[in-house]
């Protein structure tokens, strides 16, 4: 692996962090989608090599210190998530825009789904239907990324 | 930012001939375990505190630097707010400070005055609070926190416990520090208990936050009680952490239904929660906790007595923020509950 690449991994990831640190409240805050498990999930696709689970778990753990949730909570829904990418990972990269679209959808929900139970175990009120759209600004994200020229090894429609 | 990432990599087309390190299940399985075991570590025993508060101060830099962008646009809307709007709200904030000034005058001889009375009956005299002004950094990172972070932490003598107010009630409580900020639970939150009193009648009970939509619940109160649409409710200042008298909601709903022993109150907070910008945060008075103390030792002969007493004692000190707001709810649970069987 170049040492370019390395850094350009570790370096979105550190911008995509720091996203997630702007002071976003109200709505902002309850459309803001999960900047850093979407760039992982995007390394995860395409660099497994170099972005793996224990990439993952340290991210999430970073989340959740700057949360000042319960360690760990974070970082369980991010190496759940990530495993479930990396399993279908060879077969993503072959899909079409589209479903490579819906899947990462899938993914972000398995993440939410998944911090909605750990709180839900450690008493925290739950918020409505609401509380799943971060997944859905987050795919458009991700659709504007490709759109973009963002290469995310899948193909174009029709091809 | 998107453009530049085409080039180069290619990992996934090159077939893996020999595994690099342990299988995705096996991490998966190794992480899992981390993880839960950071979660009933972290939650259960108090080892990570120390060093949480540490890691939290290494990334204060950066938290300063991602609020800067913020901070600026307000302070560049603030430079070009127009001449007009500046001058009426100078006009305003004169006015106010006429009228407080005039409420002042007033208070003062009430004060000279009510400290005259207490000498006559020999009464404790109440301590004057010390508070230090802080301002938010963010609201709670996800949503299901209701808490906000302030920029005033342990080098500022800020401790676990303190109540946090701004100009128009209490807004929450301090429930973790760390040196540079400290986390406020906000009056909303569910698992933050206050005890008030309502300033019409003087009746004791406790707010409870509801956890949604920024209201607050009087819980375990009878059908009859005396408690009316548009009452304020006051901190009643017998916890010890809470100056007395400070407002903290006003009833908003007072819903009686025949099936239910208990009437459903609904409170909205007098403080803004959700918009503001500078808060208050009042040091925890020290003769409160002696008192507590000394009204412990005094009660023990009746048993419900003497569990009131502990349980002020318990709110009063609240050392560790997650299970200080534990008790003080299963208190407030149970107090309430003493008081609706009376």
């Amino acid at each position: 692996m170049p040492q370019s690449n390395l850094r350009t991994i570790y370096s979105s990831l550190a911008l995509a962090f720091f996203c997630i640190l702007l002071p976003w409240s109200g709505l902002a805050l309850k459309l803001r989608p999960d900047f850093l498990l979407i760039t992982l999930i995007f390394w995860l696709i395409r660099a497994p090599n170099v972005c793996n689970i224990g990439t993952v778990w340290f991210a999430g753990l970073m989340v959740d210190l700057i949360t000042w949730g319960t360690f760990g909570q974070y970082a369980l829904a991010y190496t759940i998530t990530a495993y479930c990418a990396i399993a279908y990972q060879k077969r993503l990269v072959l899909f079409n825009h589209t479903q490579q679209l819906f899947y990462v959808f899938l993914l972000l929900v398995v993440a939410q789904v998944t911090l909605l139970v750990l709180k839900a175990f450690s008493g925290e009120y739950l918020i409505g239907w609401s509380y799943f759209l971060p997944s859905l600004t987050g795919i458009l994200l991700w659709r504007i990324a490709v759109a973009f020229g963002l290469n995310t090894g899948g193909r174009a429609r029709g091809t | 930012m998107a453009l530049g990432f085409n080039h180069n990599i290619d990992q996934h087309q090159a077939p893996s001939l020999f595994a690099r390190g342990p299988s995705a299940f096996a991490r998966l399985v190794f992480f899992t375990a981390l993880s839960l075991a950071l979660i009933v570590t972290d939650s259960r025993l108090q080892y990570l505190t120390e060093i949480r508060k540490y890691l939290i101060t290494a990334l204060h830099p950066l938290q300063v630097i991602a609020n800067t962008p913020a901070n600026l646009y307000s302070d560049a809307t603030e430079y070009f707010s127009t001449h007009a709007r500046l001058l009426t709200e100078n006009t305003a904030l004169k006015q106010q400070a006429l009228e407080q000034g005039v409420a002042l005058q007033k208070l003062n001889s009430l004060a000279a005055e009510n400290n005259h009375l207490r000498q006559l009956l020999q009464a404790n005299q109440s301590m004057k609070e010390q508070s230090v002004l802080a301002e938010v950094v963010h609201v709670g990172r996800d949503v299901f926190t209701k808490e906000i972070i302030v920029n005033r932490g342990e080098k500022h003598s800020i401790a676990a416990g303190e109540a946090v107010v701004d100009a128009n009630g209490v807004i929450g409580q301090v429930t973790r520090v760390s040196p540079l900020t400290s986390e406020v639970t906000l009056i909303t939150s569910k698992s933050l208990a206050i005890p008030v009193q309502i300033e019409r009648n003087g009746l004791r009970a406790i707010a409870l936050g509801r956890g949604r939509d920024n209201t607050l619940d009087l819980p375990y109160l009878p059908t009859n009680v005396d408690i009316k649409r548009g009452d304020r409710l006051v901190t009643s200042g017998i916890d010890g952490v809470y100056p007395a008298g400070l407002s903290v909601a006003t009833v908003t709903q007072v819903d009686i239904t025949p099936d239910s022993p208990f009437a459903r109150i609904i409170c909205t907070p007098t403080g803004g929660t959700e918009n503001f910008k500078q808060v208050l945060l009042v040091q925890i008075p020290q003769n409160a906790v002696q008192l507590s103390n000394a009204l412990a030792e005094q009660s023990t002969p009746t048993d419900t007595a003497s569990s009131n007493a502990q349980s002020a004692t318990q709110t009063s000190q609240p050392t560790k923020p997650n299970h200080a707001t534990q008790a003080s709810q299963a208190n407030a649970i149970k107090s309430g509950q003493h008081h609706a069987s009376e």
